[in-house]
């Protein structure tokens, strides 16, 4: 056998997949990943910086803004972890209401991982499919928050607007809907073999290294450790409702994906028991005024689960009306760097972009 | 205090075996206090004897009317379902503090990503020295006195005709002679 040259390869920092500007620096042999380095520094915006100088309400135009497919989840864990500093109660209509919030926000991006998995694996239809029926999903939002992508909707002492009756009707209608759609979704995803002989022993994370190279969410999930933060540290109503974590063997894309399919499924039924069970009352435990509101000083962490993984937040307050520091940690920070790092060498080049959406890796949450 | 056990029962065990200081916060969450030479001691006690094998964070905090740097590690034991926050402060001269990436290959990241927010360093760190700023020659910015403002300022420069920051209803009234009508007046920010 002829030794192949080792030649150094850029990917990205445009889009590799369509997850976000990084670069991922390859060293190659023929197709093959030797060795890969990757390079975020594409999309710093400061946001925890500028966070710094404002106040406490202020913060959430911007940490909306870290991960674009996934904006809910981050609102909810700061306002969370405030709530946490400032003892603040939340109603439960309003927690219900986060939980409803959060798993719409959960299904619009599984919508678009079915687009980004099944197009980076040349599956282009059902990309225009899912991203098409999306729409739908934000149109509920758009009726609820006035936003189509960003909220702005959860805070601290529960939600901005009170849902009315049409509009978890609306839901209703549009999780029937989905529910039947996904079987169209699966059917050209799972059954296809393009699919099936590119996901099966690719970009496998192992079993016993998943923990302590930090992977969360779904990865974990697939090499079949039962772990998700809804059920680890319950917040709002998810210990009142009933739903399963799914789990997978293999480790692999397809294990992966096998997760995310039947979590899809598991939202809309925890979606249609939050409408059923929501009880009557008050959204809206009323902050001061913002301008002036002082939050007690102390320190919190908070964490949700998002589509990808734990979304962690860290608050600090020194006494005054502006948070003294907010670090966030997504899923993705942990699976974009170390882990993409440690399973791409042995990898075919053409899988990179498949293996990342898989991971859930999203750069704008990395560097924010 | 029935409830909280678990996590009593673990600042027992942390605090009798290092001689450190700690409180139960609240349920799921304990954390201590440590002298930056003993953290990678605890870290790895917690990691191999108390199940705390996921390092779900790692932070710091620049508290510089004390002159100092807080680094929190956050660590989490899926069986014990516990957050255990090791908290040091550090010297805001020279600081530097134990690299631990060899207990979580994941510290790696935070690790450089503190290195060049705060610079702290961390000896033996392995990584590219830029993590997300490039050719950056400035004080770390997320320390706080790294004033964002003036940077801006003298870095970059106002978009020409904008200068006097004026509302742009105003502006165009100016250039075409036309006058802002009255509803329109109290937008304008020199009121």
């Amino acid at each position: 056998m002829i030794r192949e040259k080792e030649t150094t390869l850029y990917l990205g920092p445009q889009h590799p997949g369509i997850t976000g500007n990084m670069m991922v620096k390859l060293k190659v042999q023929g197709d093959t990943v030797v060795k890969a380095t990757t390079h975020v520094g594409y999309l710093h915006r400061a946001f925890e910086k500028l966070i710094e100088q404002r106040n406490w309400l202020n913060a959430f135009t911007l940490l909306c803004r870290f991960c674009v497919p996934e904006p809910d989840p981050m609102e909810l864990t700061y306002a969370r972890a405030v709530e946490e500093l400032d003892n603040r109660e939340v109603p439960e209509r309003a927690q219900y209401i986060r939980v409803i919030v959060m798993e719409l926000a959960r299904l619009q991006s599984f919508m678009l991982w079915y687009a980004g998995q099944a197009g980076s694996a040349g599956l282009y239809t059902l990309g225009q499919w899912s991203v098409g029926d999306r729409n739908y999903i934000l149109d509920l939002f758009e009726e609820l928050t006035g936003g189509r992508i960003y909220h702005m909707y959860i805070w601290p002492g529960g939600v901005r607007r009170d849902v009315t009756d049409t509009w978890k009707d609306k839901v209703l209608k549009t999780m029937d809907y989905l529910e039947k759609r996904q079987d169209d979704y699966n059917q050209l995803m799972f059954d296809n073999t393009i699919f099936q002989k590119r996901a099966k022993g690719v970009g496998i994370v192992p079993k016993d290294k998943a923990i302590e190279w930090g992977v969360v969410g779904p990865p974990l999930r697939g090499v079949g450790i039962k772990s998700d933060v809804r059920i680890d540290e319950p917040y709002e109503v998810y210990d009142k409702l009933d739903f399963e974590v799914p789990t997978a063997e293999g480790g692999d894309i397809w294990a992966r994906a096998l997760v995310r399919k039947e979590e899809f499924r598991q939202s809309i039924s925890i979606i249609r028991q939050a409408i059923e069970k929501m009880p009557k009352g008050d959204y809206y435990n009323k902050v001061p005024n913002p301008m002036k509101w002082v939050v007690p000083e102390g320190q919190a962490w908070a964490k949700t689960e998002s589509v990808r993984g734990e979304i962690g937040f860290y608050v600090v307050s020194n006494g005054t009306n502006k948070p003294y520091r907010v670090h966030a940690k997504g899923a993705a920070y942990t699976h974009g760097v170390t882990v993409l790092e440690k399973i791409l060498p042995g990898q075919n080049i053409a899988d990179i972009s498949f293996i990342m959406n898989s991971l859930g890796v999203c750069p704008p949450e990395i560097e924010r | 205090m029935t409830e909280l056990i678990k996590e009593q029962h673990l600042l027992d065990s942390l605090t009798s075996a290092f001689k450190i200081k700690g409180r139960v916060i609240r349920d799921r969450r304990v954390e201590v206090f440590a002298d930056k030479k003993m953290v990678s001691g605890i870290l790895l006690f917690a990691k191999k004897q108390l199940g705390f094998i996921h390092l779900a964070h790692m932070t710091c905090i620049d508290w510089i009317d004390e002159n100092k740097f807080e680094l929190i590690y956050t660590i989490w034991s899926p069986i014990e379902k516990i957050h255990l926050f090791v908290k040091t402060k550090i010297e805001r001269e020279n600081p530097e503090m134990e690299n631990i990436d060899s207990i979580w290959d994941q510290a790696n990241t935070y690790e450089r990503e503190i290195r060049e927010m705060f610079g702290i360093q961390f000896p033996g760190l392995i990584g590219e020295q830029d993590f997300a700023l490039e050719d950056w020659d400035e004080m770390p910015p997320m320390r706080k006195d790294f004033d964002t403002k003036k940077y801006a300022l003298e870095t970059y420069y106002q978009r020409p005709g904008r200068e006097d920051a004026k509302d742009v209803r105003e502006t165009i009234s100016e250039r075409s002679g036309t006058k802002v009508p009255d509803f329109a007046k109290k937008y304008s920010r020199e009121k």
